[in-house]
């Protein structure tokens, strides 16, 4: 489980968090919603000691997630909105090994984990393709598999559908179904839930810092027009 | 340009350490001597290596093609006199010894270039280097080579930005300063967003090293290697 | 197996500064492929040495030196990145007898880092004087004509005088580059780094 408790976090004048609590349960598919600068990123980022709290914790599974980052990291896979910039290698595969290697596993395991998270997104076959020459939505699940090779509990995925086309979107989000079938942990930071509410168990919206709405998709749909976000049924 | 080509020659093979090395000890060995006969070792040595990884010497000659038509112009520069004669031979012969020494350093870099793809040369200098420069220097340089032609698209289309509104009518002082300044931003953008991910990839100093086999067959390109290194100290 | 206690975390400020070490190594590749064509006999307006002063700059002497050391050896390992897309050592050691240009890049990015920021972990540019920057900008350029003209001098077997008045015609661009980096730091344009 990911707690977070009274999370407080400035940046320069603004509260970007200003006294949030939240948790997130194993296998959960949530969704996190608000208007630009509600401080989704922010919170995210605390998940897996990227930032420092000013004041308050974040733990997952009772360890405090500064005290032991290279957990959280493993533990709490995390992808982000331009996977142009995330890759670190060339090829496919080459960058895929790029965490298991930090972990200094043996070649073995890491050529067997990034098999297997290539295959947990249909791309099996591309190890040694090059990344640029890949579409947007193999670019985007590229990055899943990043994340994926480190086996965490969690992934969350900050935008990360922005700027696909609907096919790659609806593949994306399908890979998500599958992984969350499997038990992972989906947190899907986002401000469009076109396609995404049918899918998600919980729906956490913010508002300056604070978390304004907890509810499940369903429920919470009538309330979004106020907080600022597209009802995705209109 | 010359650039990997995935084959199986020996060159291939070998692993990328002692070519390394090889083509360090070659340019040193070649500067070491302006002479014609240590001249004329040095270039079959080289040409050697180009069969090693089965070069034709003309199709590289023919990549090296501005280098070369630049470096020729040495001999001429250096034998011009201001005076009568107008040309002096001697100097221009000796400028065409030294430039010649060149010849072999570039057969030899063809060589290691179109038979060693980067990613081994990252990993050679990870396993060189130790510790925490090896590492620097070894990611580094898989880093750069996967940035660059982003980098150099967002250059390009600054450049492109600043024509399609009339930049070419600003002096040029303007038109460098807003290319260099907002390609300057936009790379260091790009430097913010990687350096969070590889935060979360856990990025350490003690990865697990990128896969290099050293071959029983490479253990006399690296004698050679360390010989050439050592050749200047050789009277000749 | 190495156990997942034993991954030795690189230091936040460690990767930041590496980051851009990189995408300045990045940078200086794509500046070395731009040049602005001038009228009449110029010669091309290269814009490479703008990584050097930028290295220099926001990143001192180590990183700054990193950044172009990364340059240099991403080039010896076959990427494409020296001006006209050329690759390789035996470019590094002659190009058109300017190899030794690329090693004075090198060296005058960590002679301006050091100047500007006489320590090794880099201040932000907005804490350095503007003319302590002036002055590491100008000590580069310097530092880089001091290693390649006798560079290419030992290359060519040129005698130091004539390979110093081959090189002439690049002395002129070279000081307007000058004057437009200081224009940069004048202006105020890299403070917020």
């Amino acid at each position: 489980m990911i707690a977070v408790s009274d999370l407080r976090y400035r940046y320069g004048d603004v509260d970007v968090l200003d006294g949030l609590t939240l948790s997130i349960p194993d296998g959960q598919y949530c969704l996190l919603v608000g208007p630009n600068g509600s401080g989704k990123t922010t919170l995210v980022r605390h998940f897996n000691a990227l930032l420092t709290p000013d004041t308050g914790t974040v733990t997952v599974d009772g360890t405090d997630v500064t005290d032991d980052p290279v957990v959280a990291r493993t533990r709490i896979g995390m992808v982000f909105q331009h996977p142009r910039d995330q890759f670190v290698a060339a090829t496919v595969a080459a960058d895929v090994a790029f965490g298991p290697e930090n972990l200094g596993l043996d070649r073995d395991e890491i050529d067997r984990r990034v098999e297997t998270a290539l295959d947990a997104v249909d791309l099996g076959g591309a190890a040694d393709s090059r990344i640029d020459a890949l579409s947007g939505g193999e670019q985007a699940r590229v990055a899943i598999a990043g994340a994926l090779a480190m086996e965490p509990d969690y992934l969350v995925l900050d935008e990360p559908l922005v700027g696909l086309d609907w096919p790659a979107r609806e593949s994306v989000l399908d890979h998500l179904d599958a992984l969350a079938a499997d038990g992972t942990g989906i947190i899907v930071v986002t401000h469009d839930l076109r396609d995404l509410h049918e899918r998600a168990d919980r729906l956490v919206a913010l508002q300056d810092g604070q978390v304004v709405l907890d509810a499940s998709p369903a429920e919470a749909l009538d309330a979004l027009p106020d907080l600022g976000i597209r009802d995705p049924r209109c | 340009m010359l650039s990997y080509r995935p084959g199986s020659t020996l060159a291939h093979r070998l692993d990328p350490r002692s070519k390394l090395l090889v083509q360090f000890g070659l340019a040193i060995a070649a500067v070491a001597h302006p002479t014609l006969p240590w001249l004329v070792g040095t270039t079959a040595f080289a040409l050697g290596t180009l069969a090693a990884a089965r070069l034709s010497p003309l199709a590289v000659l023919r990549s090296y093609r501005v280098v070369l038509a630049v470096l020729a112009l040495a001999p001429v520069v250096a034998g011009v006199a201001l005076g009568p004669p107008w040309f002096r031979v001697d100097p221009a012969l000796r400028s065409a010894l030294h430039v010649g020494r060149i010849l072999p350093v570039l057969l030899v870099s063809a060589a290691y270039l179109t038979s060693t793809p980067v990613r081994d040369t990252r990993a050679a200098v990870q396993r060189l280097i130790p510790g925490k420069p090896g590492q620097i220097l070894g990611i580094g340089m898989a880093l750069v080579v996967r940035l660059f032609p982003l980098v150099l698209a967002d250059v390009r289309e600054v450049r492109d930005a600043i024509h399609a509104r009339g930049g070419e009518a600003r002096p040029l002082r303007d038109r460098v300063r807003l290319l260099a300044v907002r390609s300057l931003e936009r790379t260091l953008d790009r430097s913010d967003r990687l350096s969070v991910a590889l935060r979360a990839r856990c990025f350490a100093w003690n990865p697990t090293l990128p896969p290099l086999s050293f071959d029983r067959r490479d253990y006399p390109v690296l004698a050679v290697g360390i010989a050439l290194s050592v050749s200047p100290l050789v009277p000749v | 197996m190495a156990t997942e206690q034993s991954v030795d975390l690189v230091d936040d400020d460690t990767v930041g500064l590496f980051t851009k070490a990189v995408l300045l190594a990045a940078l200086t590749a794509a500046l070395a492929q731009i040049s602005i064509p001038l009228p009449g006999p110029l010669v091309p307006f290269s814009l490479q040495p703008f990584g050097m002063f930028f290295a220099g700059l926001v990143l001192g002497p180590l990183w700054g030196g990193v950044a172009l050391l990364l340059y240099i050896l991403v080039g010896i390992a076959g990427a494409p990145v020296f001006s006209n897309a050329n690759a390789g050592l035996g470019y590094v050691i002659a190009g058109q007898g300017t190899g030794g240009f690329l090693v004075g890049f090198l060296v005058g990015a960590v002679v301006a880092g050091a100047i500007a920021h006489r320590s090794i972990a880099p201040k932000p540019v907005a804490a350095l004087s503007v003319p302590v920057q002036v002055v590491a900008l100008t000590a580069a350029v310097l530092v880089v004509y001091a290693i390649g003209i006798p560079w290419m001098s030992f290359v060519t077997g040129l005698p130091l005088t004539r390979a110093a008045t081959v090189m002439a015609p690049y002395i002129p661009p070279d000081l307007l580059k000058l004057g437009i980096a200081i224009a940069i730091v004048q202006g105020g344009y890299l403070a917020g780094r």
